[in-house]
């Protein structure tokens, strides 16, 4: 280990921990280090002698690297990974500086890494993984990487960066033919839903629309790991021909393909020594991750949050919903910069909003005026929305809801006073 | 008003339909039918001619490559297209749909694609990208959505939508401080009391000359914006029957006051990267 990198550690982990004292600044110790030390990330996780899954895509990133680092640890594996949402380079150097010793070596057997899709070129370029998981391509943050077709590129590079297995979902429309695409040589293997499931969801696994021709359809490869039924909170995995019954962090069909999308990565990882009953015992200990299908208690009351991270996935987490939420609270705001896609949403599983707020809270509330989608109050003051919401009659059902993008998600539960804040350290 | 039904051409609604385009038909829709018009909507894939009977005409946008794969279908319906412009029926042309239907438009690799001929515009994709909140004064007051190109339009000496008051606009502006980002810098600079919004130079947005319209206002553009909606539908309606457009029902009367207030708070303090 080289000076710099020694001095890394020790400063930044200096910093994580006044950081923790003021309570969050989750990516300073991380930002700090790779000042520091540039290589810090080569110079740790590139020592961990099974090396670095790369797990990336639109959605359920989180959700899937969390369900991968579990099987893997089922399996006796020690494995060092990134707090969901801490996927970009500072990030996941300061999930380092919270586990490495001031030798620089980190106690782990494989790392499965979160990437960015927007980073992912760079720090696949950095860590140089041996394995890489793509979960789906969908229309996300056009603010951000303006066409589909970026993202894609992108996420072919990170492919490309794999050197022994890459694992691709066959019923995304991008990413079903996406080895082909790629120099180089390794094992490639798919995940995906039998086409019964597929047909039977009310968008597909809404998969960005594709516009070159004469390319191979989403679903025409053959899977290692198929979902094969979805209920409330569980899923049945068919792998090897054996059918195994696995717990989902919420409902919906695109859980149960992150649950197939990690087992079939794990299979890939693990090869003979792969086991499928491990799989119902690694899920079914799981806890959600933060805002993805999550229940918060507040007083005697559960909420339900429902994120709206990209038209994706509010569309199929509307669509997971068995009836329409008798009390909803939406707040959006500058994290979401443009909203023309609420125009593109099926919003029919709602059938009334009670309060909104947030900086795009007006934009959203002429949008359910033109689906005819009743709207109690509008206030841009999200305190003052909370109170109001937190103060309705309990719900018949027990269950308030909230429909939140990503940056009130984790701003409202801070007010909530949830305070562990994502992409911060364990 | 019976018997009048209003029809509305949407082309290529699948290939240029990111983005909550489609919303502009929607709305169009609603706010017709809401007042007791009756709307017929045909959606015109590539490969198909253009109706004879068309009231009005909206295209949407997509990312280049959508564009790409839309521009094979262009030549077919450009004599119709031209046809109907002639005609007087109104247009809305968003984005690369807004490109496709100029003259032409040149990708980053120098092909250059030829238009349908209806905008008298041309479109080169190129420069820096410009992503932000986008307002604009135009003869119905202002105008707000979300600005998202990566080219210019040289839309020659006929008459744009309106001044850009927050964001970039047809061209790359010229003259000191007049870069997408030093514009966002000084319309964003001090408190919110009494800042000036206006763009430090002329920067002018989209095309409207008759019955013409072209944009890069997405939001969708409507949605944001129902006077640039109820101008259409009032255009069409006196073409077609010489008949006005009855008053907005309580409905659209809440919904109006709904993005007036959208309005207010983008243009109140815009933002972009």
């Amino acid at each position: 280990m080289g000076f710099r990198t020694a001095t890394a550690i020790l400063v930044g982990r200096a910093v994580r921990v006044a950081a923790r004292l003021r309570g969050g600044g989750s990516a300073i110790p991380g930002t700090i280090a790779l000042k520091i030390a540039p290589t810090f990330l080569e110079d740790t996780i590139s020592r961990i002698p099974l090396g670095v899954v790369a797990v990336s895509g639109s959605n359920g990133k989180s959700t899937t690297t969390n369900m991968l680092a579990a099987i893997l640890r089922e399996h006796g594996l020690k494995v060092f990974t990134n707090p969901s949402g801490g996927n970009l380079p500072q990030g996941i150097a300061s999930a380092v500086l919270a586990s490495v010793s001031v030798t620089g070596v980190l106690d782990a057997d494989i790392a499965i890494l979160e990437v960015d899709e927007g980073y992912g070129p760079k720090i696949t370029k950095m860590l140089k993984p041996t394995t890489v998981l793509l979960l789906n391509i969908q229309i996300d943050q056009l603010n951000r990487y303006h066409e589909p077709d970026r993202v894609v590129r992108m996420l072919e590079q990170v492919a490309g960066s794999s050197t022994r297995a890459l694992i691709l979902n066959r019923d995304d429309n991008h990413l079903v033919d996406l080895d082909k695409r790629l120099p180089g040589t390794r094992e490639v293997t798919f995940f995906g839903a039998s086409p019964e499931l597929i047909s039977g969801a009310a968008h597909g696994v809404a998969s960005a629309d594709r516009f070159d021709e004469g390319h191979i359809d989403a679903g025409a490869r053959e899977a290692e790991v198929t979902v094969t039924d979805v209920g409330d909170l569980q899923a049945v995995l068919a792998i090897d021909g054996r059918d195994v019954a696995v717990r989902l962090p919420a409902r919906g069909l695109h859980y149960a393909l992150d649950a197939a999308g990690a087992t079939a990565t794990a299979k890939a990882i693990l090869g003979d020594t792969f086991r499928p009953g491990l799989v119902t015992a690694a899920l079914g200990g799981l806890s959600t991750v933060y805002g993805r299908g999550e229940l918060l208690q507040v007083g005697d009351e559960s909420i339900e949050i429902i994120m709206m991270k990209n038209p994706a996935s509010l569309q199929l987490n509307l669509d997971s919903l068995q009836s329409a939420p008798e009390q909803v609270f939406m707040a959006v705001d500058e994290g979401t910069p443009d909203p023309s896609w609420i125009y593109d949403i099926d919003l029919s599983n709602l059938d009334h909003i009670d309060v909104i707020t947030g900086s795009k809270a007006w934009q959203f509330a002429t949008r359910f005026g033109y689906a005819d989608i009743p709207v109690g109050t509008v206030d841009l003051d999200v305190r003052e929305a909370l109170k109001l919401f937190l103060a309705l009659p309990r719900p018949t059902m027990g269950r308030k809801t909230m429909i939140l993008n990503y940056e009130q998600m984790m701003s409202i539960r801070k007010i909530l006073g949830f305070k562990e804040l994502e992409g911060g350290g364990q | 008003m019976s018997d009048l039904t209003l029809r509305i051409l949407h082309l290529f609604p699948r290939t240029l339909g990111m983005n909550g385009e489609s919303g502009n038909v929607d709305i169009l829709r609603r706010r017709a039918s809401s007042r007791g018009i009756a709307v017929e909507i045909t959606r015109l894939e590539p490969g198909v001619a253009v109706p004879l009977q068309v009231d009005l005409v909206f295209i949407g946008s997509g990312p280049v490559s959508a564009e790409v794969q839309a521009h094979p279908g262009v030549a077919d319906v450009a004599p119709g297209l031209r046809l109907l412009a002639q005609q007087g029926v109104p247009f809305l042309a968003v984005g690369a749909g807004f490109q496709l239907l100029g003259e032409t438009v040149t990708l980053a690799d120098g092909t250059v694609l030829a238009g349908a001929g209806v905008f008298p515009v041309r479109t080169v994709i190129a420069g820096e990208r410009v992503v932000g909140d986008f307002v604009v004064e135009s003869r119905l007051g202002t105008l707000v959505g979300f600005e998202n190109r990566g080219s210019y339009i040289d839309i020659g000496d006929a008459a744009p939508i309106g001044h850009v008051v927050y964001g970039r606009g047809n061209l790359a502006a010229s003259g000191p401080g007049a870069g997408a980002s030093a514009a966002a810098a000084a319309a964003s600079d001090g408190s919110s009391t009494g800042a000036t919004l206006v763009a430090p130079d002329a920067r002018v947005e989209g095309f409207w000359v008759d019955n013409l319209i072209g944009t890069h206002l997405h939001g969708p553009v409507l949605a944001n914006n129902p006077a640039l909606a109820d101008w259409l539908l009032e255009t069409a309606l006196a073409r077609r029957a010489s008949t006005a457009l009855p008053p907005a029902t309580p409905d659209l009367v809440e919904i109006d006051r709904r993005a007036a207030e959208a309005r207010a708070t983008i243009a109140a303090a815009p933002l972009s990267e």
